[in-house]
C-alpha cells in the first residue's frame, strides 16, 4: 500500500512540476533566462515528505523531460537546468535535515541562490573564461531572493494546507 | 518525528539570510580595471590602457564599431547590430566588467594588471 502510494504521489509531482516548468519557459520575462522556478514547490515538497532520492528523481525527471517537450535537450540550456537542480536540491536537503533555524521560506530561498549561482559558475567557466561571476551577479541574487521568497511562501502555503493528509500516505 | 518549528512560516534565519543576500549586493568586490581588451570574432584581439581618453573603430562580422575611452571608462558608442543591446550597456569601468556584442562579434573586457586573459 505504502509503496503504490509513493509511486503514486511522486508521479503526480513530477506532472505538476514539468507542466509548471514547461509553462514557465513560454513566459516572456523581463530579463531573459530569470524564471519563477515554481517547480521548485513539488521538489521541496518531496524533499520534506520524502527525502533526497525522491527529490532527486523528480528534479532531474523534470529538467530531462522538460527539456524534450521544449525541445532543448543536451543545449547550454539544458545542462544549465539539470546542474541548478541538483545544486539547490542538495543544499536545500542539508539545510533541512540540519538544526539551523530555517523555515520553508529560508530554504526555498537559499535553494534558489544555489540554482542561480551554480548556473553562473558553470556559464561563466564555459562561455566566457577570464571573467568572475562575481561581477555579474548582484542582479541575479536580487532576483533569486524575490523568486525564492515567492516559491516558500507558495510551498508553506501548501505544506500547511497538505499536512495532515500527507501524514496518513508517507509514515 | 519530524521537527515541528521547522514548519513555522519565519524563523529567525530567514530574516539573517534575506539581510545577508541584500547586503552581498553592496559589498560584491568592485576594483577599477587597468586596461581594455578588445576581441573580435575571437581571433583578433587588441589591448588599450583605460587611462588614456580615446575614441577608434573597429571592424567586427557586420560593420564598424566605434568605441570610446574616456574618464577610466569604456563603452560602445554606436554599432551595426540590429539590438543595440552592447549600446544601451553604455559605461563600463570595474575590473571584470565587459560588452558583448554577439551580433557583431565584439567583446571588450576590462582587467587588471595581470595578463591572464590576454594569453589565450
Amino acid at each position: 500500500m505504502q509503496s503504490l502510494n509513493r509511486i503514486a504521489f511522486l508521479s503526480v509531482f513530477t506532472a505538476a512540476s514539468i507542466t509548471i516548468f514547461v509553462v514557465e519557459s513560454l513566459f516572456p520575462t523581463p530579463i531573459p533566462g530569470i524564471r519563477l522556478g515554481l517547480a521548485n514547490i513539488f521538489i521541496l515538497l518531496a524533499l520534506i515528505y520524502y527525502g533526497i532520492k525522491e527529490a532527486f528523481l523528480i528534479g532531474m525527471l523534470k529538467s530531462i523531460l522538460g527539456s524534450l517537450i521544449l525541445g532543448r535537450l543536451f543545449t547550454p540550456s539544458f545542462l544549465f537546468s539539470v546542474s541548478g537542480t541538483a545544486v539547490s536540491i542538495m543544499v536545500m536537503w542539508l539545510i533541512l535535515k540540519s538544526k539551523l533555524p530555517f523555515s520553508l521560506l529560508g530554504i526555498s530561498i537559499i535553494g534558489a541562490e544555489a540554482h542561480t549561482m551554480a548556473q553562473l559558475i558553470l556559464a561563466t567557466s564555459i562561455f566566457l573564461p577570464g571573467i568572475s561571476f562575481l561581477y555579474i551577479s548582484p542582479i541575479f541574487i536580487i532576483s533569486s531572493l524575490i523568486t525564492g521568497s515567492i516559491v516558500g511562501i507558495i510551498t508553506y502555503l501548501i505544506y500547511s494546507k497538505t499536512e495532515r493528509r500527507f501524514k496518513f500516505c508517507v509514515d | 518525528m519530524r521537527q515541528e518549528n521547522r514548519f513555522r512560516p519565519l524563523r529567525t534565519g530567514d530574516i539573517f539570510i534575506i539581510i545577508l543576500f541584500l547586503l552581498s549586493v553592496f559589498f560584491l568586490p568592485k576594483k577599477h580595471g587597468e586596461k581594455v581588451i578588445v576581441s573580435v570574432d575571437k581571433t583578433r584581439t587588441f589591448v588599450y590602457p583605460l587611462n588614456q581618453d580615446r575614441e577608434f573603430i573597429i571592424n567586427g562580422k557586420l560593420g564598424t564599431a566605434k568605441v570610446e575611452i574616456g574618464d577610466g571608462r569604456v563603452r560602445i558608442l554606436n554599432s551595426p547590430c540590429p539590438l543595440k543591446i552592447c549600446e544601451k550597456k553604455g559605461w563600463i569601468s570595474n575590473k571584470g566588467d565587459f560588452i558583448i556584442c554577439i551580433p557583431n562579434r565584439v567583446v571588450i573586457r576590462i582587467t587588471g594588471e595581470n595578463y591572464d586573459a590576454i594569453t589565450e
